[in-house]
This record gives C-alpha cells, sequence and structure tokens, in this order.
C-alpha cells in the first residue's frame, strides 16, 4: 500500500520538479547537473515470459538473468570493454597447469538474510549448480569442468579443475552463476525459487504471480563491480518489475508514465520513439553469437559448399534487414555479437550475387527447374526447411526470413518457412527436420564458438537438444576451439579464436543478421541507468528518479 | 399437477448433474491426451526453455518427479484418480499446486467476464431498443453495427481502445493497475463484440414478437408502443439471448486470453497461455475443468432461468 501511495505522489513531485526546472532553464540553457535523489519506485515493464522459479541457478534463461541482476552478484563482472573486473571475488590465481584457481573474496560484504559470504558460500553455490537436484542447465554447463571447491579460509576458495577453462572467468561472471546465500538454498527450491537471496542492490520482497516482482533497497549494500560509478546502497527505494507480454500496451504504458522502463523494445516502437524527447533509449545487444541463420552441413542439399553458397549469395539479406528494422539493427558479418572483443567479421563473403548463386547451382548439378521455377536434380526439389520459433523470432525478423525466402526463390530455392510454437521447434531440430534454423545463443565470451561449432555440440542430449546446429563436423575447427579453451594467454586464445571464426564463415556454414537485438527505452526521469557488460543486463544500482 | 411438475423437476436436475459430469470426464480425457500428443519433452520446456540446455541428470529428475517415464496409458489412470480425489496436481513449471494457481487467477477472470458480460447485456437491450423501430434504415445501420461488434478481434479492439483512451485521450491507463479504472478498456474490450451478437439475436426474436397477435392484443389494450417493447415483447426477445449466456461466458473465457495478455492482468487467460506454451499438462488441465465447471454450472442456471421465464418449457416432456 505504503509503495502504491509513493507511486501516485512521484508524479506531482516530478512536476512540481520539472517547473522549478523550466524556471530555472529560462534563463540559461544548460541547466547545472543536479547530483542523484534519493527515493522513488522504478517500474519496470518486461516484455519476456515471466520466470517460474527467481533462482537462476534453475534451469537458467535470460528473464532471470534480468531480474537476478536486481538482487544477486557474481564473483566476477565484464566491463564495457570485455575485460574482466572484480566483483565478489577482489583478486585470483591461476596455477602453472591451469587446474588451480584461488579466488580471494571480498571482506565484511553479508547476505541481506545476515548470511556471511565466504568461501564456504562459493563451495556451496558451486555444488549447488552441480546437484542434479537444482535442475541447473545454463549454469551446470558453465562449470563442467569444475571438479572440486575448497574453501582455504574464510576469504580464500580454490577451484579445481578437471581440465583447462579459458573461460571460466566469463562464466563465472554470469548471473546465472551467481552468487547466493547457502542459508537460502537450504530453505530448499520452492521456497528458493520465491525469493533467493543475494548480495546485490535489491531484495526480493514479494512475487505476484504474472504481475509483478516487488524488489526493496538493500541499505546495508557494498558490493558494487569493479567497473562501477557508484558504490553503495541504492538510490531508488526499490524498483516494480512489472511482466507486460504486448509490445504495444508495453509502450503505451511507458508513454502514459504507469512504468519507467520497458524491455523487448520492437523496431516498429523505437522508431516511433526516436520523435519522442521524453523516452531514452538503450541499446544494450546481448553476448555470444550473433543472430544468425544456420545452414544444416549435416545432410543434402547443404552438404555441398557450393549450395551453401549459392543460398547466401541468392538472398538480399542488407536491404530486408534495412526495410524490416529500418535502422534499429545493424547488419553482422560475424558469428559472434560486436560486444565480443574476440569477434572477427568478414563481409566480402556475403555480399548478394544473384548470378553467382545461379552458377554456382548449375555447376553443382541443380540446373534443372520443374513447373514452379524450383531447381531439380536427379528428381529431388530443391526444397529448405526453415522452421523458426515464435518465441525466439521477433515478428520483423519473421518478415525478414520471409523475404529472403522470396530473394531465394529467385535463384530456384524453395524455402518452406514453418512458424512453429517453442516445443515443436525443438522438435523439429531434433528430428534433423530441418536445413536452415535461427537459434541466437547467449553467453559471455567467445568460447560460445565451442558450444555452437564443436563436433561435440551434435551429438543431440538425451532430450533431443544439440547447439551446433550447422552440424560443422570440421577436426580442424574442432581441433582449434579445443586449442583455444585450454589457451589462457589473451592473445593467443583470439588469435585461435579467430582462425576457428574464419573457418565457419569460409565454408558458409552461417548467414550472421545481426547482434542478438536488446533495446530497452526508458524515461527521461530515470537517470544513471546501465547495462552491464556481462549479459547486457540492465542495473539500477546507481540509478535514480528526477 | 404439482407431482407432475415436482418430478419434471427432479428428472431435470438429476440430467443435469449427469450432464455435468461427462462433460468435466470428456474435458479432461480430450485435454490429457492432446496434450501428450503435440511435438516436444514436457521435462525439457520445465528446465528453462529457450538458451538452456538441460543436462541428463536435471531431465531425468524432472521426469521421475512428475512421472512422465510411466507408460501413457497409467498417466492418465493416475491423472483421472487424482481428479476423482479432487487433486488438479503440481504445475510442472510453476512448482506450485494447480489448486492454487487457480485460486489466484479465477477471481480476475471471473470479474472481467461478469462485468464483460453485464456490459454486453447492457449494450444490447440498448441497442435492441433504440434501433427495432421498424424502419428499414435503421435495421439496416443496427444490422451493420451488430455485425460489425461481433466480428472485431479482441486484440484490434483492444489496441485501438488504447491508442484512443490511453495514449491519446489518457482516461484509463494501458495496463492493469489494479484499480476499477485499470478495469474500463478490457471489459469494454471484451464487452463489445458478445453485445454486438446478442444484440443481434435480441432483435431477431423481439421483431418476430412484435409481429405476433399477442403484441397486437396489447396494443388494442391500450399499450403504448414502448410499454410493449419493454414490458411484452422484450420478455420474449431475451429468452434466446439469456440461453446463449452461457455460451457467451465461455466465450468471454476465451477471449480472455487475449485480452489479459494485452492488458497485462493477471488471470486464468494468461495461466492458460503460458501453461501452453510450456506444456504445463496440469495447469493446462485445471484451467480447461475450471472453465467446463462454470460452462455447465452457466447451462444449468440459465436452463433453470428459461424454464422461469418460460413456463411453457417446465411442463414439456423431453
Amino acid at each position: 500500500m505504503r509503495s502504491r501511495l509513493r507511486r501516485s505522489l512521484a508524479p506531482a513531485a516530478a512536476i512540481a520538479a520539472s517547473a522549478l526546472l523550466l524556471a530555472a532553464c529560462a534563463g540559461e540553457p544548460e541547466p547545472a547537473a543536479t547530483g542523484p535523489t534519493e527515493g522513488g519506485t522504478l517500474v519496470y515493464a518486461s516484455g519476456d515470459a515471466e520466470p517460474t522459479c527467481l533462482d537462476p541457478h534453475v534451469g537458467g534463461n535470460y528473464p532471470q538473468a534480468l531480474l537476478a541482476t536486481q538482487f544477486l552478484e557474481s564473483l566476477v563482472s565484464r566491463d564495457a570493454d570485455g575485460a574482466i573486473v572484480p566483483w565478489l571475488a577482489e583478486s585470483w590465481t591461476v596455477s602453472e597447469d591451469a587446474l588451480t584457481w584461488e579466488f580471494t573474496l571480498a571482506e565484511g560484504i553479508e547476505f541481506t538474510d545476515g548470511t556471511p559470504f565466504d568461501a564456504e558460500a562459493v563451495k556451496a553455490n558451486i555444488e549447488h549448480l552441480q546437484d542434479p537436484a537444482t535442475q541447473s542447465s545454463t549454469g551446470y554447463l558453465a562449470v563442467q569442468k569444475v571438479e572440486s571447491v575448497e574453501a582455504v579460509d574464510e576469504t580464500t576458495a580454490r577451484f579445481t579443475l578437471s581440465a583447462p577453462d579459458s573461460a571460466l572467468l566469463e562464466s563465472l561472471s554470469q548471473p546465472w552463476l551467481a552468487i547466493e546465500s547457502p542459508t537460502g538454498i537450504a530453505r530448499g527450491m520452492e521456497e528458493n525459487c520465491e525469493s533467493p537471496v543475494g548480495t546485490g542492490p535489491f531484495v526480493v520482497d514479494s512475487w505476484a504471480k504474472q504481475d509483478r516482482v516487488t524488489l526493496t533497497r538493500n541499505d546495508g549494500y557494498a558490493s558494487a563491480p569493479g567497473d562501477a560509478a557508484h558504490d553503495g546502497p541504492a538510490f531508488l527505494d526499490g524498483i516494480e518489475w512489472r511482466f507486460i507480454p504486448d509490445s504495444a500496451s508495453r509502450y503505451a504504458a511507458l508513454q502514459a508514465g504507469e512504468v519507467d522502463v520497458i524491455d523487448n523494445v520492437q523496431p516498429d516502437v523505437l522508431v516511433q520513439a526516436e520523435q519522442s524527447e521524453d523516452l531514452v533509449e538503450l541499446d544494450a545487444p546481448r553476448p555470444g553469437s550473433s543472430n544468425r541463420i544456420e545452414l544444416n552441413s549435416g545432410k543434402a542439399p547443404f552438404d555441398d559448399v557450393a549450395v551453401r553458397e549459392a543460398f547466401i549469395r541468392s538472398v538480399n539479406v542488407d536491404d530486408a534487414v534495412a526495410s524490416l528494422f529500418q535502422g534499429t539493427a545493424e547488419r553482422s558479418y560475424s558469428p559472434l555479437a560486436s560486444v565480443e572483443p574476440a569477434a572477427y567479421s568478414d563481409d566480402s563473403l556475403f555480399s548478394y550475387d544473384i548470378d553467382e548463386a545461379n552458377d554456382l547451382l548449375d555447376e553443382a548439378g541443380w540446373s534443372e527447374k520443374d513447373a514452379d521455377g524450383v531447381r531439380m536434380k536427379d528428381g529431388e526439389r530443391l526444397t529448405l526447411t526453415f522452421p523458426v520459433s515464435t518465441n525466439q523470432s521477433i515478428p520483423a525478423e519473421v518478415s525478414l526470413f520471409e523475404q529472403l525466402q522470396a530473394g531465394a526463390k529467385e535463384a530456384g530455392f524453395d524455402v518452406q518457412l514453418d512458424l512453429l510454437d517453442l516445443a515443436s521447434w525443438y522438435s523439429a531440430l531434433g528430428a534433423n527436420e530441418y536445413d536452415l534454423v535461427s537459434a541466437p545463443y547467449t553467453k559471455v565470451g567467445p568460447d560460445v564458438l565451442r558450444i555452437l561449432y564443436h563436433s561435440d555440440g551434435i551429438v543431440p542430449a538425451p532430450s533431443g537438444y544439440f547447439a551446433n546446429h550447422s552440424q560443422i563436423d570440421d577436426p580442424a575447427v574442432d581441433a582449434l576451439l579445443d586449442e583455444a579453451s585450454a589457451t589462457l594467454d589473451e592473445a593467443d586464445r583470439a588469435a585461435l579464436y579467430e582462425e576457428a571464426q574464419a573457418d565457419v564463415l569460409e565454408g558458409y556454414y552461417i548467414l550472421p543478421l545481426y547482434d542478438q537485438q536488446n533495446h530497452f527505452l526508458l524515461s527521461t526521469s530515470v537517470h544513471d541507468a546501465r547495462a552491464l557488460g556481462t549479459v547486457s543486463t540492465p542495473s539500477f544500482a546507481a540509478a535514480w528518479l528526477s | 399437477m404439482h407431482g407432475t411438475r415436482a418430478r419434471s423437476v427432479a428428472r431435470w436436475a438429476a440430467r443435469s448433474a449427469l450432464r455435468a459430469a461427462v462433460v468435466l470426464w470428456a474435458s479432461a480425457t480430450l485435454v490429457f491426451f492432446i496434450t501428450r500428443l503435440v511435438p516436444g519433452d514436457p521435462a525439457e520446456a520445465a528446465l528453462g526453455g529457450p538458451g538452456s540446455q538441460a543436462s541428463e541428470e536435471a531431465l531425468a529428475a524432472v521426469r521421475e518427479r512428475f512421472g512422465f517415464d510411466q507408460p501413457l496409458i497409467v498417466q492418465y489412470g493416475m491423472a483421472m484418480l487424482a481428479l476423482l480425489r479432487l487433486d488438479l496436481g503440481t504445475s510442472y513449471s510453476l512448482r506450485q499446486p494447480v489448486a492454487q494457481i487457480l485460486g489466484d487467477t479465477v477471481p480476475g477472470t471471473v470479474i472481467l467476464a461478469v462485468l464483460a458480460l453485464l456490459l454486453a447485456w447492457v449494450l444490447a437491450l440498448a441497442l435492441t431498443l433504440a434501433q427495432s423501430r421498424g424502419s428499414r434504415v435503421g435495421a439496416a445501420v443496427g444490422d451493420t453495427v451488430e455485425i460489425v461488434a461481433s466480428a472485431v478481434p479482441h486484440f484490434w479492439l483492444g489496441t485501438i481502445l488504447i491508442a484512443v483512451f490511453s495514449t491519446g485521450l489518457s482516461w484509463f491507463p494501458p495496463v492493469s493497475t489494479g484499480t476499477p479504472a485499470g478495469l474500463v478498456l478490457p471489459v469494454v474490450t471484451l464487452a463489445i463484440p458478445i453485445a454486438g451478437f446478442l444484440a443481434h439475436v435480441m432483435r431477431g426474436s423481439l421483431d418476430e414478437a412484435l409481429r405476433s397477435p399477442f403484441a397486437v392484443s396489447a396494443l388494442a389494450r391500450g399499450e403504448t408502443e414502448t410499454g410493449l417493447r419493454s414490458r411484452h415483447a422484450l420478455r420474449h426477445a431475451a429468452l434466446p439471448a439469456l440461453g446463449l449466456s452461457a455460451w457467451a461466458f465461455g466465450y468471454l473465457v476465451g477471449g480472455a486470453v487475449v485480452v489479459e495478455t494485452i492488458f497485462a492482468r493477471p488471470g486464468l487467460g494468461r495461466s492458460l497461455l503460458q501453461a501452453v506454451t510450456v506444456r504445463d499438462v496440469p495447469v493446462v488441465t485445471g484451467v480447461v475443468l475450471v472453465s467446463a465447471l462454470v460452462y455447465v454450472v452457466l447451462t444449468i442456471v440459465t436452463d433453470a432461468l428459461t424454464r422461469l421465464v418460460d413456463p411453457r418449457i417446465a411442463t414439456e416432456v423431453r
């Protein structure tokens, strides 16, 4: 009740404040910058699916990461330049054989339930992630090479690995591996899913399903990451985290002042918002892979590199992206997100050339055409099955695929777009019933390349899930990725990943489109919000309302 | 005469109860098999969906916990037995008892649907009385309004209402705020198509009633035109529409899926949508059963009301 009252008073205060500002502006064009104001509740409206559990150790998806960023913290973080910075761990050393990592933890930090943050807590968290009963998938995969964690003393946690892992720090920086209160974890999954306990700037107060999660300030907050400008408790009293699935309603709520921040902003809304002086955009592309179309090289017709190249040459991605995303998305020519320092691009491979596409197909034996203009070879039509998940592809992206489908038709490809719900989409992939697919993968660091392009990733998990949708099975690529995984030297590691990316691009296994789009719109009354350099989730640790 | 009446009521009650039980069982069975027939592993969906890969151990734990590893017929038997014990089970994805989820979300949807149905009736009565003046132009206009109203999709209507009354005029909040003002746009969005439909049905019967002999004799007795419409003919006109109200309520619950999503209202419709996406069979079953139950109860109630409004039916031997 109290927070609602505060909210209804806030607009009045804002009007009074802006009236003062206006009065001040009248004389001088540049008003002196005022410092942060304490208080107020920020209302965030998320278009992502409501998490089914707030503990990101369980499962581990992006909606969980968005929320967890507000109340949980990791051992390390990553700054805007892609460098790992201290967070709950102040420093770390690694042994010569790269199998032992010692983390020195920040002292005097407490979880919001009063449990001290120490090496035992770190150990408990890694064990929680590795326990099958936790049902972790993202975090579980990230700590697969961690054999054990030992609490050497209160502030020293020693990780013993089964094999060198150059991605360990990047993995640990992710919200899915955030450190939670062991006391909180011990309450059991049911309770910990409702209100996980961390060291972050906010605390989960309550969760009204389908409606909102209410977060309140952690007054004892003292553990901002190494790249934060503001240390100490948040300025906001709290955050109301609402779930508004419909894009137009979300934007209407922002315009009406019902909410202060919205996520999952679609291209059409971004273009509209550019006209508004009351809104600011935060563009925070996600790390890991770019959004790209993967060509299934594991079966005909894409087992032939010439057919893969012909498809890529036959589609005019640049024009389609420009018309459908209206300048809100920049074309990518890399397997990796542009925020990854190791990203390697080669735009020369992706120029649109329909004549070249036709020549390649003629030479590859697809020289006949049927009555519909679809190419034939030995009685087989050049049909490409393209299952599209409507959960993963936004409407603009689905339209993009439709435009590419029309373009490929010119060269004689019959692209069959199937719009599927998530479960049907997974099952189409598991049954190898696809030639084209788009499935972005969010992860901190270039190690995502190993997940997506190592031949190990073709072998399906028991659920049928696999990540190497291009089905690249190239010993040279495998060797590069394995070596990169074991190479701790940054420069050497980057060189290996660059070579692997060049192989993937030059083999025409993927058609990069753009970064994983992650746009936020903020009311101009919200100041000093930022996206973390890890998985680009917004942090309101230093935010304040005017 | 009294004996016949009582026996007729008892027979009607017994038949209604039996029919209700059959409808509920059939709904539960249908939903069980349909949710199993569609592709996809519910165990995986329960472990985070896109961007997260479930380990073998995690999947096995989920399968064992929810009995996915049992043969289908065993799972069906267990599900039906549980339902007989009124145990709706635990949500795969939310890890909460389904009864609790329904308890949390049913009130929001019921408020929405009841208000929408009331508003639909008010609008339909107003439309009917205003437009059945016998003029051909009036009838044509009425027809058009009703048909357009009953045909507009909720998602379009909702978006337009938000654009006009929220973004444009700032009269109402675009999303649910937990206040009465936040209810206005969702209720109107749900009510308009139903109102168009009810009005269409009612006006047809009203015109028919106005042409019947009793209308002429009422006028002959000195009844005014308005009096005839509101006191005599409307009762006849309302009958078919009343019978449709149970159906309309079912339609409203369906519309709630869209309206609750657009206006970000917690409710049964959103539970259903989310549950279907992740193949959360217990929640889907729970929502379907609750909807079926409401539908069955409403059918019985409207049946009873019809018997009251129209005494001819009560003594009819069926």
